[in-house]
């Protein structure tokens, strides 16, 4: 493989490499706006001028380090000649000139590439005094779909939103239009930015111009704590970065993973996280008394009474597996439950030997995330199904699976049903199906969102969403990911895996104060397609589970 | 006044060179006739040897370029000849003398150099605005065709040759190579990231010969009188053979005049009937507009390639353009200006942003309201746009304004100071003429 | 259009998937039109590679400009997505956006015909046809702008009707022209 060296930094690289991705490597960061990693390369914001010799002779021009590529040996660069300052702070000036000073008000401050780079590269007075700015009139803030917001004036014309639209989403939406100092993005009139990734191109635009409807003057960036976590959309399992301020979820934004998602999401799942905000939560533990009323109580007591009503039901007649049907217990999980809750729910229901245990997920629109290989489609509105079934929840013999429990009367047939993760689809919000689960004589209920369902409970006990705790899901191609929390849970919201190890425990002292990494090592050695792999040490981008 | 046998320029005039059968009946097709007897890659050597430059303004060695093209005994790959026909350089003209006046002279040219680069293809992107060159090149073309000269075997030698009339749509850049290329395959006439250059890949993906139309219509004369006759005319060995020259502004007899390549521009003003009214010699474009101003005292300078880029300018598309000394140049450059920041095609920061700058700068001088600062600002900017543009656009958009303030600061100076043009308004007509 | 903090359910109703193109229903080319397009496809190994001469062919037959439903029958004719046709619209001087005169009149005023006189020439129209450059006669006969370089400089100053240039003008020969238009 070819070397380069990048100011007298030397590295082999792949023939083809381009010299900014070559600088990456060697540390060296080559300022740029219009490339990207993964639209084809146009050469044209000129940011990426640098010094380059070849075979001993210096080029008599700069070259722009995005379209030249490292072919054989012998090419040197530089980035910190003075001829390449100038230019460099010379391409800023330009595109300074006719960009508004909008800073004060416009979203991506904090984010923005040419305040980043006009502070690394550029000078701090302005040349154009006495000349007007060129402007859009009528294009301060024309909405160019649901989605996303153009701002003409603060586009620096680097076209990766036109090139996005064509190459990556495939679908050309965006152009540019006119010539010259004249030019700019725009829809066909009437047209509108509308496909399924669409707010990406407010990822990649580098300025302000391009902004997301439903984050606009939300939050300042910088006082935004950006954890990483997954999207809970769908079975794609796209890697994101929550941002949040004190545990109020401002964004998604996609984060990068190859193997997965790439650099992409799209926006459905991109505003999955505003259920949270939307939806009430469970906050204390509720027990239905005597009297038919729910009252808050402490955990104690509630996972008490649990307890007593498993046993209760477990003496006498589910073990035998002979039992009366009235007397079955089931266990209802959903594709929302991480693999570690699932395992530990399969666990309670190997404890009470009930066959009926099942996973209920809801059919979504297909969401297509385009990647290297091909691409990822997701049809399941639930980022987990594979794993919590891998994990344990699937009927054993002639035990009862969802549809019997959701659509049809296997309630009816409950002394006992368990349903994990209360806002699980449609079914939680709808009055037929909650009124046939809670044919069950006694009906406990786990999850974040005081749903309908959470309300007939006679326990809902309230666990932490995704953003709140650690674990892992496994997407539609069968690689497990990983994801810890963002914030803690608040108040008396706990994370699933401590709430079930802490009911188990009343069973088996041994399976007291478990962790996510000891469920899923437990896991490990139960199920041949985790063998091998620890919670902790899953590589960055996830885990291909065994076949 | 040396006399010259016109060469490029024979036939205009001759109302019979419009008809196949007249431009037979003249000499014409014989060279492609010779050519298609030769070995393809004889005909190379024959254009190289000749030293015949690029005629569209860059001056690069045709024969030479014709030699990029890879793999020309491959007959399963595409080839193209796209012939340059784009015209829009401010006062060039020649190109279209030679369509209307002499268009089977352009399509013979064409058909030899696709025999050397074995291209079965050759499209000629003419400009949007020639409609009367346009209308008598589809008239010749369509003749050729019937005649067989074009077709499934060209002049019944085998040789498969299509040639099409491809019409531009109104824009500068794209008589940038790859800008052409770009608009032929129609998209905006964007100029491409280079390397890759056109000769390895161009139209549509494949190996491409870009010529201009003059420099084509050389061609059958070097088949026919051969590559020494074509350099007995000229300077020296880099600069050789006829050389058309469009000369407009305040002359007497502005036109397109044929003379070999090297001409001194005294010479070449008189022989357009000197300064218009018998005015006075200010200054002169040797090029087109993005051929840097040159003074007066420059008249002697010999008009081709390299002379002309020694004294700091470029001979280009060899668009003279005289001004005498009631032309206020601020005016002149300012005019570039705008028509460089309307031709920019937006693409990369410092021609899109800097064209727009300078020709504000200029519009503020010319209007009277320049600061002391502005010369030097203009010398900044211009200086931040040449050599980083993504094209060769940005390097001649800055020609104008670096020269006048180079070679004619005083000037400049006079519109700051006196916060206006020192020169009255011109009018050139007199009331109801 | 948007309405922030919107509901989502989990199976993605109420996602707002864009509303339907506000262009004229089923935007088609006249038959002529596309037959003198279908002629010129054998040429270009690519069908993008028609698009400009199907631009002028279509031009000609919407009385010489292009309005959006023009634009969204050539996209719809090559398969195209209309933002890229759009563009190249836009991109080009000899495609027109808004209606033009029966007379299309472009007057040169780059440094070769201004150094003859091209301004006065520009004042001429102006004073004869009483609307301002790149303004249609209110009679429908004319419209004007100024042009960048014809390529007829040495017959400076000049200006192009339609098809045709007419060159070394006076301000009185460029009056006399303009009457005679039909």
């Amino acid at each position: 493989m070819p070397k380069v060296t990048i100011n007298d930094r030397t590295v082999e690289v792949p023939v083809g490499t381009n010299v900014i991705e070559a600088g990456l490597l060697v540390g060296v960061q080559i300022p740029h706006y219009c490339y990207h990693p993964r639209l084809s390369v146009v050469g044209q914001c000129r940011m990426c001028l640098v010094e380059v010799e070849m075979g001993g002779r210096k080029m008599p021009k700069l070259q722009a380090a995005c379209s030249t590529q490292v072919e054989k040996d012998g090419m040197v660069v530089r980035t910190d000649t003075p001829e390449v300052k100038e230019a460099v702070k010379g391409m800023m000036e330009f595109l300074l000139i006719n960009h508004p000073l909008d800073c004060p008000i416009c979203d991506q401050a904090g984010e923005c590439g040419l305040q980043d780079y006009s502070f690394k590269h550029g000078v701090a007075f302005s040349r154009f005094q006495f000349e007007d700015k060129r402007t859009y009139p009528g294009r301060e803030r024309i909405p160019l779909g649901a989605n996303v917001v153009l701002n003409m004036n603060r586009c620096i014309q680097c076209t990766r939103c036109v090139r996005f639209t064509n190459e990556i989403a495939k679908t050309g939406e965006l152009g540019f239009f006119n010539r010259g100092a004249r030019t700019e993005i725009g829809t066909f009139p009437g047209k509108e930015l509308s496909n399924p990734l669409a707010t990406c191109v407010v990822d990649v635009c580098p300025v302000g111009a391009l902004t997301s409807t439903r984050f606009r003057f939300a939050e300042r960036v910088f006082y935004l704590e950006k954890k990483p976590s997954l999207c809970t959309g769908c079975e794609v399992g796209c890697n994101v970065t929550i941002e949040h301020r004190r545990g109020n979820i401002k964004r998604y934004k996609p984060r990068a993973n190859p193997e997965v998602n790439d650099y992409w999401m799209c926006d459905y799942g991109r505003a999955s996280f505003e259920r949270y905000k939307t939806v009430p939560r469970l906050t204390a533990p509720r027990l239905r008394g005597e009297g038919g009323r729910s009252v808050p109580v402490s955990w104690k007591e509630a996972l008490d009474a649990a307890y007593k009503k498993l046993r209760g039901v477990d003496d006498g007649f589910a073990r035998s597996g002979s039992a009366p049907a009235e007397g079955a217990i089931a266990i209802l999980g959903s594709g929302f439950l991480t693999t570690e809750e699932a395992h530990l729910f399969a666990e309670l229901a190997d404890r009470l030997g009930t066959p009926h245990r099942a996973v209920a997920v809801d059919l979504g629109p297909e969401w297509h995330i385009p990647n290297l290989k091909g691409g990822i489609t997701g049809r399941e509105a639930a980022p987990n199904r594979r794993g919590a079934e891998l994990a344990g929840l699937v009927p054993g013999a002639s035990g009862m699976n969802a549809k019997d429990l959701l659509e049809g009367d296997g309630a009816a047939r409950c002394a006992l049903l368990v349903v994990a993760d209360s806002d699980f689809g449609k079914a939680a919000w709808d009055e037929a199906t909650v009124a046939r689960l809670r044919q069950a004589r006694t009906l406990i209920v786990f999850g974040w969102a005081d749903s309908p369902l959470a309300k007939a409970a006679d326990l809902a006990l309230p666990l932490a969403t995704h953003a709140e705790k650690t674990g892992s899901f496994v997407n539609v191609e069968g690689r497990v990911q990983r994801f810890t929390p963002a914030f803690p849970p608040p108040g008396l919201v706990r994370p699933g895996v401590e709430v079930l190890s802490e009911l188990l425990a009343r069973f088996d002292a041994s399976l007291s104060g478990l962790t996510p990494e000891e469920v899923f090592a437990h896991l490990a050695e139960d199920v041949p397609a985790f063998a091998g792999l620890a919670l902790a040490d899953l590589p960055a981008t996830g885990a291909p589970l065994h076949p | 006044m040396p006399s010259f046998e016109p060469v490029l320029t024979r036939n205009v005039g001759r109302k019979e060179a419009l008809t196949l059968a007249g431009y037979k009946q003249l000499g014409g097709y014989e060279g492609l006739a010779k050519a298609l007897k030769m070995d393809p890659d004889a005909v190379i050597e024959e254009v190289k040897k000749s030293g015949l430059r690029g005629r569209g303004g860059a001056g690069f060695a045709a024969g030479m370029k014709w030699s990029f093209i890879p793999d020309r005994k491959n007959k399963d790959k595409a080839r193209y000849l796209v012939c340059n026909a784009d015209e829009s350089e401010p006062g060039t003209f020649k190109d279209r003398l030679l369509m209307e006046n002499d268009p089977h002279q352009l399509i013979e040219g064409c058909a030899i150099c696709c025999w050397a680069v074995q291209a079965e293809t050759c499209y000629i992107y003419i400009r949007g605005e020639y409609t009367k060159s346009a209308a008598i090149l589809e008239q010749a073309l369509q003749e050729a065709r019937d005649a067989g000269i074009l077709g499934g075997s060209a002049m019944d030698s085998g040789f498969k040759l299509d040639m099409w009339l491809h019409r531009g749509a109104g824009a500068y850049i794209c008589g940038e190579e790859t800008g052409m290329l770009e608009s032929l395959e129609g998209k905006r006439g964007q100029p491409r990231v280079k390397p890759p250059f056109p000769a390895v890949v161009g139209a549509f993906g494949a190996p491409t010969v870009i010529n201009n139309v003059e420099t084509l219509c050389n061609v059958p004369h070097i088949l026919i009188r051969g590559a020494d006759w074509f350099k007995s005319i000229g300077t020296d060995e880099k600069n050789t053979g006829p050389k058309l020259y469009a000369i407009s502004g305040h002359v007497e007899r502005p036109g397109t005049y044929e003379y070999p390549i090297g001409i001194s521009f005294r010479e070449m003003l008189d022989g357009c009937g000197g300064m218009w009214k018998g005015g006075t010699l200010k200054a002169f474009i040797p090029g087109g507009a993005s051929a840097p101003m040159l003074p007066a005292s420059s008249i002697d300078i010999k008009m081709d390639f390299d002379t002309v880029a020694k004294a700091g300018s470029m001979l280009g598309s060899a668009a003279v353009i005289v001004m005498d000394d009631q032309t206020c140049l601020v005016r002149a450059a300012a005019r570039l200006a705008k028509f460089f920041n309307h031709e920019s095609c937006g693409q990369c920061t410092p021609c899109r942003e800097g064209t727009n700058w300078m020709e504000l700068l200029l519009s503020r001088i010319e209007h009277g309201e320049g600061r002391p600062g502005d010369p030097d600002l203009l010398m900044a900017v211009s200086g931040n746009v040449g050599g980083n543009s993504l094209c060769a656009l940005g390097d001649a958009a800055i020609g104008p304004v670096r020269s006048l303030i180079k070679t004619f600061r005083p000037e400049v100076d006079r519109h700051i100071a006196e916060h206006g043009c020192p020169f009255p308004e011109r009018r050139f007509f007199a009331e109801g003429a | 259009m948007s309405e922030p903090g919107k509901t989502i359910s989990p199976t993605g109703e109420e996602f707002s998937a864009g509303t339907p193109t506000l262009v004229a229903d089923r935007p088609r080319l006249p038959e002529a039109a596309r037959k003198e397009i279908d002629a010129l496809r054998p040429r270009y190994p690519t069908t993008l590679a028609v698009l400009l001469p199907a631009l002028h062919i279509a031009q000609r037959h919407w009385d010489g400009w292009l309005p959006d439903a023009a634009i969204a029958a050539v996209a719809a004719e090559l398969g195209l997505p209309a933002a890229t046709v759009y563009g190249v619209v836009t991109f080009y001087d000899l495609y027109h956006q808004k209606p033009v005169g029966r007379h299309r009149i472009r007057v040169c005023t780059n440094l070769s015909c201004q150094l003859r006189g091209s301004t006065e020439i520009m004042e001429t129209l102006k004073s004869e046809l009483k609307v301002d450059e790149d303004e249609v006669t209110p009679d429908g006969r004319c419209s004007y702008i100024h042009f960048e370089c014809l390529g007829s400089c040495d017959t400076a100053p000049m200006m192009m009707i339609d098809d045709e240039y007419h060159e070394n003008l006076s301000p009185e020969r460029a009056r006399r022209i303009v009457k005679g238009l039909p």
